[in-house]
C-alpha cells in the first residue's frame, strides 16, 4: 500500500498539483496510515526522489523544486500537529538573503526542504544585515547560518557572507556555527563559495535541504 | 564595416572581417564617471555619456539604453530602488504587496510621457545621434511572464502562478503584456535596434516543458503579436534554454538567441544552423561568457576561454560573442583580455 501512495504523492508532486497531493495524504490517513508514516514514509522520500531527478530528468525545474518544497513544508506541519509525540527536530538553522538583496525564492525553497525534513527553521527575511545573522545564531542557538544572494554583489560583497564569516571569526565564534551560502551566483562559479569564507553551498533548493541536514549531523557526531 | 553592418552580416551569413563583440557594462558607466550610482542613473545624460565613454575607450561593438532592471517597477509606481556602489540597483519595494493590488495595478496609457521614461528618452536621443547609424543600441524589455517577478517578488509570482486563482493571474499577464507591447513600442521609436526579450519562464529550466508550452508560449506571442520580432533577442535571464530553441524558432520566428553560459553552446549552434534555410539563412547564435568566473580568473584564462568560445561558434558564421551581467568585481585587466581575444579569435581570415 505504501508504495502506491508514494507513487501517487510523487506524481502529484512532479505535476506541482498540491490539491492532489494532499488528497494522497489525506486518502492515506483514511486507510490508517500514521501522521509520522506520512513524514517519514512519503514526503522525506519525496524529496529525495526529486532531489535524484535533478540530475536524471532533463525536464525537472524550478517550478517543480518550488512545489515540491512547499507541499512537503505544508504536509509536515500538519501531519507534525498529530503526531504521537513531539518529535525530535534534527537542528536549528537561521537563513535570510544578504543585505540588499530582496530575492527569496531559493530561500523558501530551502526553508520548506528543511521544515520537512525536520529541521528548525528561523527565517530573517530578505535585505539581512551581515551582524543579525550572528545575533539571531546566537539568540536561537542554531548551528546553520543559511545566507542566500540571487546578485553578485550581495553574493561576494562586503555586506554579505563574507562579512558573516568576519564577524564569526572576530567574536571566536567560527567552531559554533557553520555558514553556508545559496543563489544563482554560486551556479555560474562552483568555487565562489569558498572565496567568502562559506562552507558549503548547494546547486539547488532541494540539495542544499540535504547538505545542511548532513552539515548539522556531522556537527553532532563531531560534539560526542 | 560599422559595427552595425557587422551584426546584420553576422545575422544574415554574409562575409564581415569579423564576429560582432557585444559587453553589457552597465554599472561600470558610474565608475567611468566617477560618480555615486544614485546620482548617475538620475540623469539619462550621465548614463549616455558613461556607455560612449566606455565603448569608445574598450572597442566593443554596442551600447545600452538600459538603467537597471527594476527600472520597469518604476513605471508601475515602485519608488523604492536599493542603490550600490558595487553592484546593480535592485528593487527595494514591491508595488504588489498582496493579491488584492493587481486588481488596482495601473499600466500608464503613454508610457513616454511617464516620468520613468524621460530620463530613458534623454539616454536614447544622445546614443541615437552619437552612434545610431554606426552602432547597435540595446534595449532590455521584460517579459508579461517575467514581469510579474519584479512587480511582486519571483517567490510570490511562482506561487500566484502554480497555485493562485487562474482569472487573477491572468489578469495580472494581461497588464504586463499590455505594458511590453507599449515598451517595446517606444524603444523602437525611440532608436533601438537590438530589443533583448528577457523571458526566464520562457526557459524550461524555469517551468518545465509542459508548462512552457502551456504558459509561457502563448504568452509570448501575445506580447510579441503587435509589433512583430524584428530586432528581438531571445534571452532566458541567464537560464539554459537549448531544449526549446527550435521551438522558439519556429513558432515566435524568434531567431537570434543569447545562449546561457550554463548551456552547451555547440549544441545550441547546431540547433540554430540546422534551422536557418527555413529562415531565409537569417540567425544568429549569442555565445555568452560566464563573466561571473571572470571575477576570479587571470586574464590568461580569461583569454582561453574566449578563444574556446569563438572556435566553437565561428564556423558556419551566424555567430556572436556576449557577456551576460558583468559583475562590478571583475578585474578591468580580464575586461581587456576578454575583448583583446574576442577581436581576434573572432576575426575571419
Amino acid at each position: 500500500m505504501i508504495d502506491k501512495i508514494i507513487k501517487a504523492y510523487n506524481e502529484a508532486v512532479f505535476e506541482t498539483d498540491k490539491e492532489a497531493a494532499f488528497a494522497v495524504v489525506y486518502a492515506a490517513m483514511a486507510e490508517g496510515l500514521s501522521a509520522e508514516d506520512i513524514v517519514f514514509k512519503v514526503v522525506i522520500p519525496a524529496i529525495e526522489e526529486m532531489m535524484a531527478n535533478i540530475t536524471r530528468d532533463p525536464d525537472a525545474n524550478l517550478a517543480q523544486h518550488f512545489m515540491t518544497a512547499q507541499i512537503a513544508a505544508e504536509v509536515t506541519e500538519k501531519m507534525l500537529e498529530k503526531f504521537q509525540q513531539p518529535p525530535e527536530m534534527i537542528g536549528r538553522v537561521v537563513i535570510g538573503t544578504a543585505a540588499g538583496d530582496l530575492h527569496s525564492l531559493g530561500k523558501r525553497i530551502v526553508m520548506g526542504c528543511l521544515k520537512a525534513l525536520m529541521v528548525d527553521v528561523v527565517d530573517l527575511g530578505v535585505n539581512v544585515p551581515p551582524e543579525r545573522f550572528v545575533d539571531e545564531a546566537l539568540a536561537r542557538e542554531a548551528q546553520i547560518i543559511a545566507v542566500s544572494a540571487m546578485m553578485v554583489h550581495t553574493a561576494t560583497g562586503e555586506n554579505g557572507a563574507r562579512r558573516v564569516r568576519q564577524i564569526l571569526r572576530e567574536r571566536g565564534l567560527e567552531d559554533r556555527f557553520r555558514l553556508v551560502v545559496g543563489g544563482a551566483p554560486y551556479r555560474f562559479d562552483n568555487e565562489l563559495y569558498q572565496s567568502v569564507g562559506a562552507d558549503g553551498w548547494a546547486a539547488d533548493g532541494l540539495s542544499a535541504g540535504k547538505m545542511i541536514v548532513d552539515m548539522i549531523r556531522g556537527m553532532k557526531r563531531e560534539a560526542v | 564595416m560599422t559595427p552595425l553592418e557587422i551584426l546584420l552580416a553576422a545575422i544574415n551569413g554574409t562575409p564581415a572581417p569579423r564576429i560582432p563583440i557585444f559587453c553589457n557594462l552597465l554599472d561600470q558607466g558610474a565608475r567611468e564617471l566617477g560618480m555615486h550610482q544614485r546620482d548617475y542613473y538620475a540623469n539619462g545624460e550621465n548614463v549616455a555619456a558613461g556607455q560612449l565613454k566606455m565603448r569608445a575607450r574598450l572597442g566593443y561593438d554596442n551600447v545600452w539604453s538600459l538603467f537597471y532592471v527594476g527600472k520597469e517597477a518604476e513605471f508601475f509606481g515602485c519608488q523604492n530602488i536599493l542603490y550600490a556602489e558595487d553592484g546593480s540597483p535592485n528593487v527595494g519595494e514591491f508595488v504588489i504587496k498582496s493579491w488584492d493590488d493587481i486588481a488596482t495595478l495601473e499600466v500608464p496609457d503613454d508610457i513616454t510621457a511617464h516620468p520613468a521614461w524621460a530620463e530613458t528618452a534623454k539616454c536614447m536621443r544622445i546614443l541615437r545621434a552619437e552612434v545610431g547609424a554606426t552602432h547597435p543600441i540595446c534595449a532590455y524589455i521584460t517579459a508579461s511572464s517575467s514581469l510579474p517577478a519584479l512587480l511582486m517578488g519571483m517567490d510570490k509570482w511562482m506561487e500566484l502562478l502554480l497555485t493562485g486563482p487562474a482569472d487573477l493571474r491572468d489578469l495580472l499577464l494581461a497588464k504586463c503584456a499590455e505594458f511590453f507591447q507599449k515598451e517595446v513600442a517606444a524603444y523602437r521609436a525611440a532608436g533601438a535596434n537590438v530589443l533583448v526579450y528577457s523571458t526566464p519562464f520562457g526557459s524550461a529550466y524555469f517551468v518545465g516543458r509542459k508548462r512552457f508550452e502551456s504558459f509561457s508560449l502563448p504568452w509570448m506571442k501575445r506580447d510579441l503579436a503587435p509589433g512583430g520580432v524584428g530586432g528581438i533577442v531571445y534571452y532566458c535571464g541567464m537560464a539554459p534554454f537549448n531544449e526549446v530553441i527550435a521551438q522558439v524558432m519556429d513558432e515566435l520566428d524568434i531567431n537570434i538567441h543569447y545562449i546561457s553560459p550554463l548551456a552547451n553552446l555547440a549544441e545550441a549552434k547546431r540547433i540554430i544552423d540546422a534551422r536557418l534555410p527555413a529562415k531565409g539563412g537569417k540567425g544568429l547564435t549569442c555565445g555568452v561568457i560566464d563573466d561571473i568566473k571572470m571575477i576570479q580568473w587571470t586574464a590568461e584564462e580569461t583569454r582561453a576561454e574566449v578563444k574556446r568560445m569563438c572556435e566553437m561558434g565561428k564556423p558556419n558564421g551566424h555567430f556572436l560573442f556576449g557577456t551576460g551581467v558583468m559583475p562590478m568585481a571583475i578585474p578591468e585587466a580580464n575586461i581587456i583580455a576578454m575583448l583583446d581575444a574576442a577581436f581576434e579569435y573572432g576575426a575571419f581570415s
